[in-house]
């Protein structure tokens, strides 16, 4: 059986049998969301395993069993296609997912509303899941709408504040308007090309280039550099970010901004506008597209972002809004290894930026979700995230300061804890490749070593009279952080042997030498 | 397997960086001296910060150097480029809807123009 469908339908019918499930009591309602969000997980996990070991991409088409339509010879049914880019990307989703719903039972402990909040995590965390798995673009521009607007909802949770309502409402207006860029280039795409099936769209593309496509890119591009939170259109997701609730921070920052933003821009680069066969076709004097550009302009924004968002991150009072500002940082770091891989595509160096760029976005997850995770303990215990308040901390809550120094430490790029592996690969192919951008990206760190030092020099400060008589928080708030502190410790002590075995596959599915997303569907139309 | 990196290398980098901190240290006390052997004028200001001064809820750091000096140097030194980076976030919903307007036409003009 193809458990590939159940990666929606699972979450989806946890959804919207929410409200009902809620009638029979809270803490009906809180197993039921964990056994979706479990099951969830699963599900991802096996598609992820049968993907890896196969190592082929997985076809599956709506309502059929071939996406090309009756008396036609293109496709015309919605794909889902799904490589071990996609797959992983999943299981990172519903990973993070779980912890953070598990975390919510008692985070959200004393809110409202929980039948909704539940809903709409589900509701987000089904969004993302349908971008990674999507081969048709339309599809995907549903489910990054479903996400987005989960998002906004979200963000907006907690309507008794004013940061929350004012947040939630810039980042709908903002996000509407980038969500339009992409779908007119979408429609760009659509009405030049007459499809919208990914793979299909990729071969159209390469037999006709026009300008248009060059146009419909660019919309695209903007958008979603916007949903990634790349400078300058960072700006609402250090606003959005720190309002929400901490369980919902650490699905933003962990989450939404890869699958919607660095994920989508891959995706639509590699899969649809795929830089290998645009310098096969030049190389034979045919009209072809010069994604070089579009590398060059995704390295120059990646600079920006690294630069600038882990300045800003030295510069805040506020703990979440550091973490926020810090988690654009990381961005820069994933875009510069994706604008390398465009770039230098084909080439080891390019290979080298890929593989950092997707561990990168893998341990990015992993490691805000948990320093989320431990600002939201800190305002659930101290009830204050503002760092002038929150002195001496480590000794009342000991296992929060330590997991705080392992996060910390892993995101700046300390080996031997996970952050450093990606880190390194992305270093090492900006310095072989200019080593100006390797200088840029390590600056970029001295600013998030900076940042990150403040924040550990206030847990270890003398006792404020604000955490004199806070106490750790209770074990479903721990459980997830330790199992994050764990992942953190395990993922740095095998980093070399994750990166062989998983993460250089997953960007070689993705940079596709060979066309394999192409192939994929050719073998339905009798090619391949 | 690509991608090298060795620990050694880390630690030999650690003790570089001891000992190029250590002598540092015993060049600004030199330095900072003179004529006295005591008071105000043997003190090190590695930082242009007193580090016997009283840092408020920081008393247990009295008389050490702390990481705030590197940071003091680091910081003050690139001020001018804190406060313009701050002055951008204003948090005005029409400075980011112009901000996305720029970053979408920047990437348009560079991609019709060298696409």
């Amino acid at each position: 059986m193809n458990v590939l469908p159940w990666l929606i339908i699972t979450p989806l019918f946890g959804a919207f049998s929410m409200p009902v499930i809620s009638l029979l009591g809270g803490k009906f309602r809180e197993h039921w969301v964990v056994i979706v969000s479990g099951l969830t997980l699963g599900i991802a996990a096996k598609v992820f395993y049968t993907i890896w070991k196969s190592n082929e991409i997985l076809v599956y088409t709506l309502g059929d069993t071939n996406p090309i339509g009756n008396g036609v010879k293109f496709p015309i049914r919605i794909i889902w296609e799904v490589d071990l880019f996609g797959a992983l990307l999943a299981l990172t989703i519903t990973f993070v997912s779980f912890l953070a719903i598990l975390y919510s039972l008692e985070y959200m402990k004393h809110d409202t509303g929980l039948d909704k909040y539940y809903t709409l995590t589900l509701v987000l965390e089904l969004g993302m899941l349908g971008i990674v798995i999507t081969g048709d673009i339309f599809n995907f521009y549903v489910f990054l709408e479903i996400m987005s607007i989960a998002s906004y909802a979200l963000v907006a949770f907690r309507n008794d504040t004013w940061e929350g309502i004012e947040a939630g409402v810039k980042y709908m207006f903002v996000g509407s308007l980038a969500s339009s860029f992409i779908l007119l280039g979408i429609a760009l795409l659509y009405g030049q090309y007459g499809t919208l099936t990914m793979a299909y769209l990729a071969m159209k593309i390469a037999e006709n280039p026009t300008l248009i496509s060059k146009v419909a890119l660019a919309f695209l591009v903007g958008g979603l550099l916007f949903k990634s939170g790349a400078v300058p259109v960072h700006m609402w997701l250090s606003d959005a970010h720190p309002a929400a609730p901490s369980s919902i921070s650490a699905m933003l920052s962990g989450l939404v901004i890869k699958a919607g933003g660095v994920y989508a821009i891959a995706r639509i680069i590699f899969g649809i506008f795929n830089p290998g066969l645009h310098s096969y076709l030049k190389a034979f004097d045919m009209p072809a597209l010069n994604l070089n550009t579009l590398g060059w302009i995704i390295i120059f924004f990646a600079c920006l972002t690294l630069v600038i968002g882990n300045a800003m991150a030295v510069v805040q009072n506020d703990m979440k809004r550091l973490f926020a500002f810090s988690s654009v940082g990381q961005i820069g770091y994933i875009l510069l290894g994706f604008g390398i891989g465009i770039v230098a595509y084909g080439d080891k160096i390019g290979e080298i930026a890929l593989t950092g760029a997707v561990y990168h976005i893998v341990n990015h997850a992993v490691i805000k979700g948990l320093l989320f995770f431990i600002a939201g303990a800190v305002i659930h215990q101290v009830g204050t995230k503002n760092l002038n308040e929150l002195s001496g901390l480590a000794r009342r809550m000991p296992f929060t300061t330590l997991s705080f120094i392992i996060g910390a430490a892993a995101i700046i790029g300390l080996p031997p804890l996970n952050g450093f592996a990606s880190k390194w690969l992305i270093y090492e192919s900006s310095a072989m490749y200019n080593p100006i951008l390797a200088v840029i990206a390590v600056i970029g760190t001295v600013f998030s070593l900076a940042a990150y030092t403040r924040v550990l020099f206030t847990f270890l400060g003398v006792e404020s009279e604000k955490v004199k008589m806070v106490k750790e928080p209770g074990n479903a708030m721990i459980v997830p952080m330790l199992v994050l502190v764990i992942i953190i410790l395990v993922m740095g002590i095998l980093s070399w042997q994750i990166s062989d075995k998983i993460m250089l596959p997953t960007a070689k599915m993705l940079e596709q030498l060979n066309g394999e997303y192409i192939m994929a569907l050719l073998k339905f139309m009798g090619g391949g | 397997m690509f991608g090298y990196w060795d620990a050694l290398y880390f630690i030999y980098a650690f003790i570089i960086g001891l000992l190029i901190s250590y002598l540092l240290m015993k060049w600004a006390e030199k330095a900072s001296v003179g004529t006295r052997k005591e008071g105000d004028g043997s003190k090190i200001y590695i930082s242009g910060e007193d580090q016997d001064k009283v840092i408020p809820q920081f008393e247990h750091l009295q008389g050490y150097f702390t990481g705030r000096h590197v940071m003091w140097g680091f910081i003050r030194g690139i001020n001018k480029m804190f406060l313009t980076f701050r002055r951008e976030h204003t948090g005005l919903l029409t400075d980011y809807v112009s901000y996305l307007l720029i970053t979408v036409a920047i990437v348009l003009g560079a991609m019709v123009i060298w696409g």
